[in-house]
Formats: structure tokens, sequence, C-alpha cells
């Protein structure tokens, strides 16, 4: 039986014993010879209030609190039922800011709060070198990390691990996988605390290198073992083929276990040896590792840091030459789990969860300001339950029941706008931030919506509940309508809720807007090339396929003059990387050994390193400033020949020099006795995002390359992307190239298509995103805050129809009438706008790092949301101003 | 509001003394509400009156004390009514009740009753 049907039968148990007791009462009385009647009124009389002990002695029970809830529930949803839209407005408006919040705080859950899976993973730290050009962030060298093992007491275990991103080819049972197969020491998972679920670890020595024998020992990632091996346990010391070299499997990592933590890729690892090149601290030579340490647990990461900062300088020594010496001065700690996010966009994230937090502020408020009208409108009803002995608890119990109601159906639905928002987001979302998993209302989330909920109830239901519970019953009851005193002190709160609406919406709205400029600017930018009607293909290469051939002459050449012929191509040209691609980055610097100032600012000069087709021109249409560019008759055969970019020439004369002062310039060593000229200088273009300036750059032409070119393997045999201008639409064309790309060789057929327009659009992302996200959340703080104006100055035309009657009857004009709404909308709205560009003007610094060519304080964008604000107020105000000139006096004097 | 305070009241000031009466009553065998009331009349010499809005409430709690158990029985004149009937524990009950009220009506007696010294010389 259940808890409440055990309830009811008791209830009629009661009611039954009390009927007892009357009629055993009438009959007595009957029988001393009173009338039927008689007896049966003395009775009544005598017994009192049925309901009354009723309730009381129900109370004994203990669990009256269940019957009331469903009593208030029952009464909470007619209540609702009569004023839909009072309920509609209630439950969307909560909902919305539920709905936000929730949303925004899923992808902080996972950027941010997610715990690493590792053992204690708030004692990693990642290590690296520091110096007069900022962090080294490719890495440090073997002899470095020996120092710091040898010499700190802080750290207990020092691992590290090479952080090469390029994807190797892992054959398979069927078909080969890309995969990522960092390289990494042999204690690294021991210092993660997670082993092998299957099989064993690298075995290595006390300096963490793997032993000679594991060179050829590969472990597998639990995702690898299951989709390229099915599963299978007995892969286990199996030889599998990864690029083409054999290596026995050795260990299978557990589910879930991914190491470096933020990459998309499938994992697999080897083991890294010392080789000779470790022993030694050559620039260019010496390989150069990412370093991950656990500290002692009685450490913490200051210590940590200001014990290896005084080690370091001992460390620097050893550098023999003085310009390498000043790059590695200082050390810089990082929680691992802190590395993971680069600080701007865990402000950026932030500030937009703010945003959100801010959306559900004003949700509240404007619900607060909907019950206490709700309260006020209900006064009568609720004085008659106050005389009718219901104690001033049952009142505020009744109305925060009905608070959490409603609160709870606007955050079911908010869940469902939770779903809605990350759903229409992925893409941005995931991208921006890293995450690669699917993201859903995890039990955190719900959590977090579970006390939003409470929150929300409690503030838009219990301040009312207090208000509407202290008011005095007998006035209440005596005065004929809603029209009392109490109603002006009760304005002014609604007003003031008004006021803080309007400026935490401008809040919104001003970062909106600065974000819209900052869209505009960016797509305004000038890139420096054309990106309309180009394909691009992002093509991995499977290098090892091609051992002891030219893969100019044997892929590359070939593949272009293929897809040049194809129908409808106008021009095909390979480079490494298209611009704003960022799909594979080369860096070059000069091999400069000299301490001259000329010397070091050669050696200063950092540049991006492309190797690019000669057809790239027609297909980009960049502007040539000096010189030519790369032609035909550029051929391995010939001179070698560079082209260089504007921002090149200026960092390496270090001034505005003449353009042409570099052509001829013999640049750096092409092959073992041929030296690369400069034949051409190029426009500046946007290479990394649209937001930043343009970098040094080199380019080389790829006919030129050989496999006895220095730069051979690098430019050519990891990453190319293929770009086509053709009229023709990208579904059309994208299944003919695919086809094209598999006979040259069968895994160019993975490569990823898009568009340059894409690639360009994709590199606005975290300001699109950003942008998107607030004109949802201003856009909804703006119909929120219009709703709240309009209600509470309808509320006040309702409240006041007697005295504007009055005022009409005695000749007051339809405009002052008007003049009389409309200017206690002017108020709040030159407060709130006053309050919200105070806030705003400290709250968009929080965006600094989303706005391009925009201040944050920028008085245009801050004026025109400030407008649109107040244009939007006076608009909505403007119906209960009409409404209140049309009040015909003669029906508001009859109302009474 | 204000009536179901006067009810509270009047059970808090009664509280120990009522649940002592009623236990008293039921001593005597098994009784309903309407009994009870008649029987604490009746041997109050027709003082005691005591209201429906309290007896009740008093019942209940001693039955969910264990003090009194109840059922539905058919009275004399053929009226179903609930009879409640002492328990062991409400035996006990009473008789700590009954010895704590009268060590009280010693002491408030005693206190009562006290010439005072100072005041009169």
């Amino acid at each position: 039986m259940s808890l409440f049907s055990r309830f009811t039968n008791r209830k009629t148990d009661l009611d039954d014993e009390i009927r007892a007791h009357l009629e055993m009462d009438i009959q007595a009385r009957k029988d001393r010879g009173a009338s039927s009647e008689q007896a049966r009124t003395e009775a009544t009389r005598e017994f009192g209030n049925v309901a009354l002990i009723q309730d009381v002695t129900r109370e004994t029970w203990g669990w009256v609190w269940l019957e009331r809830l469903v009593q208030d529930l029952q009464y909470s949803l007619r209540q609702l039922n009569k004023s839909p839209a009072f309920a509609i407005t209630l439950i969307a408006t909560l909902a919305l800011g539920l709905g936000a919040t929730a949303a925004m705080f899923t992808v902080v859950d996972h950027v941010l709060l997610r715990p690493l899976p590792y053992k204690d993973s708030g004692q990693l730290v990642e290590i690296k070198e520091s110096g007069k050009r900022g962090t080294v962030s490719f890495g440090t060298p073997y002899l470095d990390i020996q120092q710091w093992r040898q010499r700190s007491h802080s750290l207990k275990e020092i691992a590290f691990y090479s952080s090469d991103k390029h994807i190797s080819f892992l054959d398979g049972n069927t078909a080969s996988t890309q995969v990522n197969a960092p390289q990494i020491s042999a204690n690294l998972f021991a210092l993660l605390g997670v082993h092998p679920a299957i099989g064993r670890e690298f075995e290595g020595r006390s300096d963490g290198s793997a032993l000679t024998e594991e060179e050829h020992s590969l472990i597998l990632s639990d995702p690898v073992w299951r989709t390229t091996y099915g599963s299978d346990p007995n892969v286990l010391g199996k030889v599998v083929k990864l690029n083409g070299e054999s290596y026995v499997v050795v260990g299978i990592m557990p589910r879930g276990f991914t190491f470096p933590f933020n990459g998309a890729m499938p994992l697999v690892w080897l083991p890294r040896l010392i080789r000779d090149k470790d022993t030694v601290r050559t620039r260019n030579v010496t390989p150069s590792y990412q370093v991950v340490a656990r500290l002692n647990p009685d450490a913490t990461l200051p210590t940590a840091e200001s014990e290896l900062k005084a080690i370091q300088p001992e460390v620097a020594k050893e550098y023999a030459d003085p310009y390498d010496r000043d790059l590695v001065t200082s050390v810089q700690l990082q929680r691992y789990d802190d590395s993971l996010v680069d600080s701007d966009l865990r402000k950026s994230l932030l500030a937009l969860f703010g945003a959100s937090g801010v959306l559900w502020l004003i949700a509240c408020v404007n619900s607060t300001s909907l019950m206490l009208a709700r309260a006020a409108a209900r006064q009568r009803e609720i004085a008659v339950r106050g005389a009718l002995g219901a104690s001033r608890w049952r009142i505020i119990q009744q109305l925060t029941v009905e608070g959490l109601l409603v609160s709870a159906i606007a955050s079911a639905l908010g869940l469902g706008l939770t779903m809605l928002m990350l759903k229409l987001f992925e893409h941005g979302l995931t991208t921006q931030f890293h995450i690669h998993e699917k993201m859903t209302a995890n039990l955190s989330v719900i959590g977090l919506l579970v006390a939003l909920t409470v929150v929300s109830a409690s503030l838009c239901s219990i301040w009312p509940a207090f208000v509407a519970a202290k008011a005095p019953i007998e006035t209440a009851l005596r005065q004929g309508g809603p029209q009392s005193s109490s109603g002006v002190a009760q304005y002014r709160t609604r007003a003031s809720l008004v006021v803080i609406q309007i400026a935490a919406s401008l809040i919104l709205l001003v970062g909106c807007g600065l974000l819209l400029r900052t869209i505009y600017a960016l797509r305004h930018a000038p890139l420096g090339f054309r990106t309309d009607h180009i394909i691009i293909a992002n093509m991995t290469i499977p290098s090892y396929k091609f051992a002891g051939q030219n893969m100019t002459t044997e892929l590359y050449q070939p593949l272009v003059d293929r897809v040049n012929h194809m129908p409808g191509v106008q021009a095909a040209s390979l480079m490494n990387a298209v611009p704003l691609g960022n799909t594979f980055k080369m860096q070059f610097t000069f091999g400069v050994t000299g301490n001259s100032a000329a010397d070091v600012r050669r050696r200063d000069l950092v540049a991006q390193f492309r190797a690019v087709g000669p057809e790239m021109q027609r297909v980009f249409g960049f502007r040539m400033l000096k010189g030519r560019f790369f032609n035909g008759e550029d051929t391995a055969s010939t001179q070698p020949v560079a082209v260089v970019n504007r921002a090149f020439v200026k960092a390496y004369f270090g001034g505005d020099e003449a353009s042409e002062k570099i052509l001829g310039e013999n640049l750096f060593s092409f092959s073992k006795d041929k030296r690369a000229v400069v034949i051409g200088v190029i426009d500046d273009e946007r290479q990394v995002s649209v937001a930043k300036q343009s970098q040094p750059e080199i380019e080389v032409a790829i006919p030129q390359i050989t496999p006895g070119t220095g730069f051979y393997k690098g430019a050519e045999g990891m990453g190319m992307d293929l770009a086509i201008r053709t009229d023709r639409s990208s579904a059309s064309i994208i299944p003919e190239l695919r086809e094209l790309l598999r006979q040259s060789s069968p895994e160019l057929a993975n490569s990823t298509f898009t568009t340059m327009d894409q690639v360009v659009e994709d590199s606005y992302g975290s300001q699109q995103l950003a942008a998107r996200l607030l004109i949802v959340f201003g856009g909804s703080a703006l119909l929120v805050c219009i709703t709240g104006i309009y209600g509470l100055l309808a509320y006040l035309v309702a409240h006041r129809t007697k005295e504007l009657g009055l005022r009409i009857a005695l000749g007051a004009q339809r405009a002052d009438v008007m003049w009389l709404v409309l200017r206690q909308a002017s108020w709040m709205l030159i407060a709130g706008s006053t309050l919200g560009l105070l806030l705003a003007f400290m709250s968009s610094l929080l965006l600094r790092t989303f706005l391009y060519n925009v201040t944050p304080h920028d008085p245009w964008t801050m004026g025109a949301v400030t407008l649109l604000l107040v244009g939007g107020g006076l608009a909505a105000s403007s119906i209960p101003a009409r409404r209140a000139a049309r009040v015909d006096p003669m029906e508001a004097l009859r109302t009474e | 509001m204000i009536g179901r305070n006067r009810y509270k009241n009047r059970i808090e000031l009664l509280q120990g003394t009522l649940d002592m009466l009623i236990l008293k009553t039921l001593q005597w065998g098994p009784q309903h509400g309407y009994g009870i009331v008649q029987a604490l009349h009746a041997t109050s010499g027709e003082v005691l009156q005591v209201e429906t809005g309290s007896l009740y409430p008093a019942l209940h709690r001693l039955e969910r004390q264990a003090w009194v158990r109840s059922e539905w029985k058919q009275t004399e004149s053929n009226q179903r009514a609930k009879y409640y009937r002492i328990t062991a524990a409400g035996k006990k009950q009473l008789a700590s009740d009954l010895s704590r009220w009268q060590h009280m009506v010693e002491v408030i007696g005693a206190v009562m009753h006290r010439v005072p010294d100072g005041e009169e010389a």
C-alpha cells in the first residue's frame, strides 16, 4: 500500500470517528428529550470546527507536509492555469536563463573543471625553459632535463616525450589507420599513474629513457586496439607495421587513457631512446622534448618553480653560445591541466559563462518582478486565506511551492534548451575549445541546474511571499480593489528591479555590439589574396611508401598535372599549408653563429617556411611587389630560387629598406652545394589568422626540391594542401578529386576537403562563436527587459486607471497623460542605461582578447546599443502610455 | 490563524495533564472519544469539559506513542465507534505521570502555603 493511499485511509478513518462522536452525542441529547433538529445543532456547536480539529489531529501523524505539498501543488497548477500569459512569460524567462547558463556550464565543465584521468593530476606540472625571446615552446634538450633530475628536490619524477604532431600510418588487418605516434620516455606512464590494461610498459633506464632493446616496441591505445585490431588480445607480441617499419606490440592501455591529452587523433606510443644527438646542445641538431613532472608530496608549484629558477642559470651556463644561452635563462612551471587550455581561451570561456550568468540573473530579476505583481494582484485572496486561519508560514510556504513549481517546469524546458544550444553551437564550441567528445548535460550539469532552480525559485518567490504574508489583513480586506497605498512602495521596488534588468541587459548588448563590430572588421580586413572559388584538399602524405624515390617527380608533379587537366579547373597548386589553414607549419631560422647586431637580428628572425607550386599565384592571386614568382622554368636542374614577403624584408634588414634590395640575396643553403637566391617579393598576406599581422615568410618551389634537398622530408613528407581554382561546385568536383587522389596513392583518399571561404570563416572561429552566443544572450536579455518595462507600465496604468480618469475628467490633455507614463519609462531607462554603461565599461575589458580593430570602450558601440535599448524600451512603454491616454473618464470613475 | 492558536495554547497548557486524564479514564476499560468526554465530565463532578479540539489530537498522539491502541467496535446502542484501549506501556506512563504530578502538586503546594516571614514582621 502506498504512502498516499494509507494517508487517505487514515483520513476517512478520522472522518468516521468524528461522525461517530457526533452521532452518539446527538443520540444522547435526543434521549434526554431534545428534538432531532435541536440535538444536531447543539452537538455540532459543542463539537467545534470539524475541519480545524481534523487538521490539528492529522498534524500529530507527522506527515501533513505531504498533504500540504500536494494541496499546494494542485493549487499552484490551478493558479498558473488561470493566467496562462503570466505563466508562459515567467516560465519562458526562467527557462532561457537556466538553459543558457547550463549550456555554458557544460562547456566550462568539459574544458576547465573535469579532472584529468591521471592519478593525482594536480601534482603534474609542465616545465618549459624561457629567456630573452619568451617561453621556448618547441621543447627542452635531454641534457637540461637530466640537470633538473639531478639537482631538483621538489620533483619526484620527470618524464618527457616528443611532441611531433605528424601523422603516421598504422597497418591493420585490412586497411591502414592514421595515428599519432608520440615517442615517450619509459617512465611516463608510471609517472601518470596509469598502467597498461594488457601487457607491459616500456622498460627504461634510471634517466627515464627506454632501453635499446625496446627500439621496436609499441604500445596501443584502447581505441586503436578496438578499431584496427578488433579487440583481439592476441595482438600482444605480434609484429605490426607503422610507416612501413616493424614494431612488436608490448602493451595496450586502458580504455579512456590518452596522452598528450588534447589530441584528436587515435594514438599509439613508441619508446624514446637517447642517441648521440641528445648528448650535445647544438641548435637545429639536438632534439627537444616536452617535459611533464610529478611534484613531491611536500612540494608546491611555487616552491618547485623557485627551486628550478635557481637551478636554471647553472644549466644555461652549459650552453657555449651566448645567444643560445640567453634563450634559456629561466624556466616556467604550469600545472599540466592548466597547460592544456591557454589563458586567452580560459578567459574568453569564463567571459561567455559570465554572460550566461548575467542572462540568468536578468531572468531571475524579471521573475521576481512578475511574482511581486502577482502577489499584489492576489493580496485580497491572501488576506482572505489569512482571515480563515492560514498562518503566515503557511502562506509563504504556498507561494514558495508555486515558485518551485514554476522553476522546475522552467528548468525542464531549460534542459531542452541546453541540449538545443549545444547542438546548434556544436561545431564552434568543439573546434574552439578543443573538445573531442560528445557534449551532453551530465550529472554535474544537472546538479548545477537543480541548484540554480532552487536559487531562482527562492529569489523569485520568497521575497514576494514575505511581502504578501506581511501585508496587514484588515486593510486588504477593507479596501475594494487592488488600489492601495502599499502599491506605491511595491511599484518602486519593481521599478528598481526593472532598472537592474536594463543595466544587466546593457552589459550583454555592449559585448554583443563589440563582437559584431569585430566580425565586421575581420570580414573587411585585407587578406592579401583571393578566397573565392578555391577548393582545398588537406592531404596526409604516406611518405614511407616513397622511400628511396623522389616524391616531387613520382607523386606531386603527376598529381598536379592531372588535376590541372580536370575539366573546369583553372589552376591547381600544391603548397605546404594554405594561408589561415593552420594544418601544418614549418619554421625557418637562420643558421648564423655570429653575435654582431646584424647576426643577432637574423638569428631572431623566425620565418614561416612554405614549399609551393609555381601555379600558386594563379590560384590565390596575391600581388607581387618586386621581381617574379616561380614559373615553369624553375626546375631541379636550374638555380634554386626563393620568394619572400614584405614582412621578411623588413625583419631581415631591420627597417623599411627598399624591397628590391633583397633580390639576388643569397639566403640559405638549398642542398649540399647549392644556395637559394631571392627572386621576388610578395605583398603581405595573413597566414595564421585574419586578426594577426603578417609574419615573415619564405617560399620555395616544389619542382626544385629533390631528396638531396636539406628540407626535403619536412617540406614534402608530411602534410600538403592542394588548392584548386575552379568554377565548379564543390559537390560536383570533390568525388572526382578524391578518386584522382586515390589513384595517386590509396591513403590520399582520406584527405579532407574544404573551401577557402570556409577556411577564412573558420579562422574567425572564436569571435564568430562569441558573437553568436552573445547575440543569443543579448537578444534574450533585450526581450526580457522590454517585457519587464512593458509589464510594469501596464501594471502602473491598470493600477492608476481611476486617477488617470480623474485627471482627464478634470481637463488634463491626453498628451499630458501619455507623457505621465512615458516619464516613468524614461526615468527607468535613463537610470538603467547609466548604471549599465558604467558596468559595461568594466565588463567589456574581459572581452579584450576577442576584439579586433575596436577598443573595449568603443563609443559608437556603446551609443548605438544604448539607443537600441532605450528605443525598444520606449516603444514598449508607448503601448500602455496610449492605453492611459485613451482612458474613458466615465468608465474609470465607475470602476469603483 | 487566530482560531488555530487558541487550540494550540490550550493543548500546550493541558498537555501532560490531559494525557494523564485520558490514560486514567481508559484504565477502567476501553472507551471511545465521546465516552471519554462523558466519563471525564461525570467523574470530575461535571466540572471538566474536555474540548474535542484537544481530545482527538491527544488520542492520536497517545496512539503514536503506543500508549493506547484503537479498534472499531459496536457500541451497546449498535453505533460503530473507535475504541481506545490502554497498553502496558501506557500503564507504565500513567504511573510515572501520576507520581510526577503528585510531586508537582506537593512542591507547588509547599510554595503556595508558605508563610512569608520577612514582610509580615
